[in-house]
């Protein structure tokens, strides 16, 4: 199993052991990502991180989205209680189950609202040399995506206003790509996002479609 | 974004049109048949229902705006290829103009129906990269102007490109003149021309039923070569046993009858997808001019298409199961301008670059789409060995499941047959990881994937837009990842280049050599 790379001999080689990241997973990391419990991925190899600032960003956006989610489900918790829906309820005991039902919602909206962001953010990388920028993400599916420069169509900088608040920027890059036709590279300071889309606007050339 | 086309205002003079045109006055006809055609169907309740008055009033009037529209369609519309751009203008009060530079131009169609054919008219679609669909469609022109717009359109392509790299060269006040004159196109050489007997074979091994057919016999086969003797007796008996008793409930005219239906359904079939083939790619040629690839066929409606074909961004060699065992393949190609979500492109034929080809043959082929193809291609890689197992694991849990589920509801230990299904998916499993593989070249990228049929995916490297590998929680478990290759245009090539089940670190350098290499290298060429 090789690869010849007499081809490229200048081709830097990925500084950092993957398998020392990722391999060996047991059954028990794997709980333990999917609830995220435990470990941190340190971004070696010139990754750099997102500014930390964006956990408090997502768990923010998170929070909203929960506390919507949530009046919803109280909402419809409050009119079955009032007897609206006298009629659809079944013969067995749905009370304790809904009970139940409630405690799990509220957990895992917790789950993403508090825990998820610091996981998610120190699952992100990027990283950028003058020809490829590399993103890495994900939790439970771990994305890589290596995009040539010189392929890049146009860059957008995106601020809402969470992030202006913050100070925070998002970069998106569009490529003529079929299935990821942009790459987001989110919670970046917005000096340093302005400093990145002029470099990229800068190195990207005109090769484009 | 910066034109590196030469500038309308410092030149105005080259840039005169050599090339103007209006729509052909059938288009009249053409486009008030057409609007009736599409007003015949709403139209049945209005005459079913409607008083006859009304009825009249509201046909009328909408044969009137119909016809209102096609005199100003006819009388507004107008193209001609001016300096480096291919300009339409049309509408009477707002007026509408849009300008094509020619060199985003990816592809040129000409469709011509049985009615267009009686009056030697065509439709002529002109493709670019941008918007879903054709960025101008000309429809109807005479056969004769849309040959000439065509030509002229892809001569001047070229010129542009020539005269370019000479006024960098010289810098001088020349500019494209001598370009201009050199309106003509190379000869075309035909590559291929398919005979009847190819598009009976791609018609026929085209069709889904009889595939279905084929597999199950092949397992039999294989299932039969395994089992002792004895076990395929006992069967056969419970069989025979169970048919019997089904006759003697007088079920006989029933399983006649099925049996018949079966068979004439496949037929029917069969014969289907042997006259759709014959009748969509009946006298299909494919030929070149200089960097252009042509196809043209049909039988009843009659298409050509053009494309430079350094606008292929992927290539496949699809074998489907029947295909292959018969030693045959398709070949399958995504351009910047393929849109999958259009089912009539696939309807129309515009999803295969060649319908039906010796597999022997392809290699040949090849170096008419990418010229540039290494002679010698690296050797196939192979993925983890780990792939085997993994997939006979995945495909053992579901067989499990299917066997709880019919022991439950058969109740006996007959309900236990789906594990006879277990070898079987290791050996599937086992002769797709033997396929799966990828070779890494210089400037092409190949990928191969398959169990019954086969698949082989070439991208030239230049084209990658985008490197991916993806770790699910069991590639993590395993060490393993997937790679994807995002190109323009994936519509037609089932989701372009992709292998899984390759040991991550590999992974990597595969996706850093890729995209290093795309980023050194010109998107155009």
């Amino acid at each position: 199993m090789s690869v010849n790379f007499a081809l490229w001999p200048s081709l830097p080689r990925s500084s950092y052991s993957l398998a020392e990241q990722y391999g060996e997973t047991t059954i028990a990391d794997m709980i333990a990502d999917m609830i995220g419990a435990t470990n941190e991925i340190e971004p070696a190899g010139g990754f750099r991180q997102l500014d930390p600032r964006v956990i408090s960003l997502w768990r923010l956006n998170n929070a909203i989205a929960s506390a919507v989610i949530l009046l919803l489900v109280l909402g419809l918790w409050l009119l079955s209680s009032l007897g609206l829906f006298e009629n659809l309820e079944p013969d067995i005991a749905v009370k304790p189950l809904a009970a139940v039902g409630l405690v799990l919602i509220v957990a895992l909206l917790a789950w993403f609202t508090w825990w998820r962001p610091p996981r998610l953010y120190s699952a992100w990388g990027y990283r950028i040399d003058d020809r490829v920028l590399e993103t890495r993400s994900g939790l439970l599916i771990r994305v890589t995506r290596l995009l040539p420069l010189a392929r890049v169509q146009h860059v957008d900088l995106q601020r809402g206003p969470f992030e202006r608040m913050m100070g925070l920027a998002s970069l998106v890059l569009y490529t003529a790509g079929t299935h990821s036709a942009s790459i987001t590279v989110p919670g970046l300071d917005a000096d340093e996002a302005v400093r990145l889309r002029d470099h990229l606007v800068e190195i990207g050339g005109d090769d484009a479609v | 974004m910066p034109s590196d086309l030469p500038d309308a205002g410092d030149n105005p003079k080259p840039l005169s049109s050599i090339l103007e045109g209006r729509l052909h006055p059938l288009t009249l006809l053409f486009s008030i048949s057409g609007s009736i055609r599409r007003l015949i169907i709403p139209s049945i309740p209005l005459l079913v229902f409607g008083s006859r008055i009304t009825t009249a009033v509201i046909v009328g009037l909408m044969v009137a705006l119909t016809v209102i529209r096609a005199l100003v369609r006819y009388f507004s519309f107008s193209y001609r290829v001016e300096g480096s751009d291919l300009v339409t203008e049309q509408g009477l009060l707002g007026r509408t103009q849009r300008h094509i530079p020619l060199d985003r131009v990816q592809e040129i169609s000409i469709e011509q129906g049985v009615l267009h054919r009686i009056f030697g008219v065509v439709d002529a679609k002109i493709e670019t990269a941008g918007g879903q669909g054709a960025e101008a469609t000309l429809s109807v022109l005479s056969r004769d102007e849309a040959e000439r717009l065509r030509n002229a359109v892809f001569a001047r392509a070229a010129a542009l490109k020539g005269s370019l790299a000479k006024e960098t060269e010289k810098e001088t006040g020349e500019q494209s003149e001598p370009a201009l004159s050199r309106v003509t196109l190379p000869e075309r050489t035909v590559i291929r021309r398919l005979s009847l007997g190819d598009l009976v074979m791609a018609g026929i091994t085209s069709n889904h039923l009889l595939s279905a057919l084929v597999l199950v016999g092949t397992l039999w086969a294989f299932v039969d070569d395994i089992l002792p003797e004895s076990i395929y007796k006992r069967a056969a008996n419970t069989i025979a046993d169970a048919t019997g008793r089904l006759l003697e409930q007088g079920a006989r005219t029933a399983v006649l009858v099925t049996a018949l239906l079966v068979i004439l359904i496949l037929a029917i079939s069969v014969l289907f997808s042997l006259i759709g083939s014959v009748v969509l790619f009946y006298g299909f040629t494919f030929s070149t001019s200089g960097e252009d690839l042509h196809r043209s066929y049909g039988l009843l409606t009659q298409r050509s298409s053009s494309l430079p074909r350094r606008r292929i961004q992927v290539l496949e060699i699809e074998q489907k199961f029947l295909r292959r065992l018969l030693g045959l393949a398709t070949l399958r190609a995504d351009t910047v301008g393929s849109h999958s979500d259009e089912s009539e492109e696939r309807n129309h034929g515009r999803d295969v670059l060649l319908p039906v080809v010796k597999r022997e043959e392809v290699d040949e082929l090849l170096p008419v789409f990418f010229p540039d193809l290494e002679p010698e291609a690296p050797a196939w890689q192979q993925v983890s060995p780990l792939a085997v197992r993994r997939g006979t694991f995945q495909g053992g849990a579901v067989c499990l499941l299917i066997t709880a589920a019919t022991v439950y509801y058969q109740g006996s230990a007959w309900g236990l047959w789906p594990l006879v299904l277990l070898p079987l998916i290791y050996w599937a499993n086992l002769v797709r990881y033997r396929n799966l593989g990828y070779s890494l070249g210089d400037r092409y990228f190949r990928t191969r994937r398959g169990w019954l049929g086969r698949s082989v995916h070439i991208v030239p490297i230049r084209k990658s837009q985008v490197v991916e590998i993806h770790q699910s929680v069991f590639d993590k478990r395993l060490g393993l990842a997937s790679l994807v290759v995002d190109t323009a245009g994936q519509a037609f090539t089932g989701g372009g280049p992709q292998i899984s089940n390759l040991p991550v670190e590999e992974a990597y350098q595969v996706a850093r050599a890729l995209a290093q290499r795309a980023a050194a290298t010109e998107y155009k060429l």
